[in-house]
């Protein structure tokens, strides 16, 4: 059709085109290729990629009036709230400071000890600081979108945590932003370690969204509210030791064999602002593996050209020498 | 020729681009990060819709499934969920178009409210199906926020067509 605002030409009686049912079948079908491709056999990610990097300007364009609202907010709730608040950081970061020394002296102490017992070195994950964008409008899924990508190094997979503790995991990454699944949302799941008891399990999110379970706990497990749970460390994802969740509710029943036992996440997912993505655990141990393999190669290769130079000049030395016998001979 | 009782002034033809331009406004509505609501109506499921009825020859099943598409990648959902519900609308739009502008806007918006629920219990029905969460009793309400907003959109839209092809002191749009 013509781009004028008045369309000219006469009505099309006999070439009309495909019909609209046509159409509609070919669309629901492509709809339902392209939904299998992406459920089941996971190839749509470059398409997704592809309308993602388009839509990221608009994305940020729309967050300036959203986070211009909450600037206002901010304004208008009056200086004395925001002293108030930087009094509050204030303290935290000085108790923070007094623990950070603390934990520095631990931490060497405990590689000291790990060395002397002979145990593989505690883990320094490398991080990527990551604010988050928005929440994705999905209401069938919990995820939120960050605004780190394949560009500034997030890999699917990585852990995302904030300073309480484990918020969920990146599943899909993009050039410029990636979207990360919360605790809360059905599919995620993690393994836990109960910090009183040392018994391990494995929580995954509820099917309604009010926080995560405990599936197939025994009836008379060592379980109690206000138990905290952290990391494992077992699924090579996220670190050993992080705080992710708290007991909030067991139920034991009769007439079931496993105890009902429901957890609240420690970090508040939907209301993160600055979060930390930390590369996978497995994926830092391969790159640390790799890089003590090339290390080792290339210590190797220099002693083989050391060698190899030292053997060059002894061969020169002795040509030299020869020459110098068969010089003085004649 | 038989005027439809409702359209009691005849209109000028809609600009594609006026078209254009509210289709990507209603995506940007649709943008605007307001968190995660299961009542929130869908504003570019309504204007599709509504160019469906008005415009069919200009905006049909295929542009649709492209704005679908946008929509998906956006919300992070499943790739071609709401590529399928707009195919949908778009065609119970062209179904509909003939007959609808011949009642008032309030029983246009009574007869639309159908589309938007089937379009809705489609999506549901695609998640579920695939594995997702329950997004609570508050998606009942977005097909009838549509139908509310369906009148406005309506008088919004229509508004650039309705203006006096020669303008005077007494008509001065």
């Amino acid at each position: 059709m013509p781009l004028g605002t008045l369309d000219r030409t006469p009505p099309p009686f006999f070439r009309q085109g495909p019909s609209a049912l046509t159409k509609l079948a070919l669309c629901s079908a492509l709809a339902l290729l392209m939904m299998v491709a992406d459920a089941r056999f996971k190839l749509m990610q470059p398409v997704r990629a592809s309308f993602a990097l388009v839509l990221h300007p608009v994305q940020r364009l729309l967050l300036a009036p959203v986070d211009a609202w909450d600037t206002l907010g901010g304004y208008m709730r009056g200086t004395q709230r925001a002293m108030a608040a930087e009094d509050l950081a204030k303290r935290q970061l000085s108790a923070q400071a007094e623990r950070l020394s603390r934990a520095d002296a631990l931490q060497a102490e405990n590689d000291h000890l790990r060395k002397l017992l002979g145990l593989k070195p505690s883990l320094n994950v490398p991080s990527i600081p990551a604010e988050v964008l928005f929440e994705a409008p999905d209401p069938f899924s919990r995820r939120v979108v960050i605004d780190h990508g394949a560009t500034q190094g997030v890999a699917a997979g990585s852990p995302v945590i904030n300073e309480a503790g484990v918020l969920g995991q990146v599943t899909r990454v993009y050039p410029l932003s990636s979207e990360v699944t919360l605790l809360t949302d059905k599919d995620a799941a993690i393994p836990l370690l109960n910090s009183r008891t040392q018994m391990r399990n494995a929580a995954v999110g509820r099917s309604d969204g009010t926080g995560m379970e405990l599936r197939f706990l025994a009836a008379n497990a060592d379980i109690k509210v206000g138990d905290l749970m952290t990391t494992s460390g077992l699924d090579g994802v996220y670190p050993p030791g992080l705080p992710v969740a708290r007991v909030t509710v067991v139920e034991r029943r009769g007439d079931s064999s496993f105890a009902q036992v429901l957890l609240a996440p420690i970090a508040q997912p939907d209301s993160a602002r600055h979060v930390l993505v930390l590369l996978p655990q497995d994926r830092h141990l391969a790159a640390k593996r790799e890089a003590e393999v090339a290390a080792a190669d290339e210590a190797a290769s220099a002693a083989a050209a050391k060698a190899s130079a030292r053997a060059a000049k002894k061969a020169e030395r002795a040509e030299k020498a020869a020459a110098k016998a068969s010089g003085a001979a004649p | 020729m038989i005027m439809p009782r409702a359209a009691d002034q005849l209109l000028l033809p809609a600009n594609p681009w006026f078209i254009a331009f509210t289709l990507l406004v209603a995506l940007t509505i649709d943008m605007v990060p307001a968190g995660r609501l299961a009542a929130m109506p869908d504003v570019l499921a309504v204007v599709l819709v509504f160019w469906g009825v008005h415009q069919p020859r200009r905006v049909g099943v295929l542009w649709a499934f492209v704005f679908g598409l946008l929509i998906d990648v956006h919300d992070g959902a499943l790739l071609g969920q709401h590529a399928l519900a707009y195919s949908g609308l778009s065609y119970g739009a062209i179904l509909l178009h003939r007959r609808l502008t011949w009642f008032p806007l309030g029983a246009q918006a009574v007869q639309v409210l159908p589309l938007f629920f089937a379009a809705h219990a489609l999506a549901l029905v695609v998640r579920m199906l695939v594995g997702g969460m329950w997004p609570g009793w508050g998606m009942l309400l977005a097909p009838v926020f549509e139908a509310v907003l369906w009148p406005v959109a309506s008088v919004l839209l229509l508004a650039p067509q309705r203006r006096a092809p020669d303008r005077d002191a007494n008509r001065p749009l």
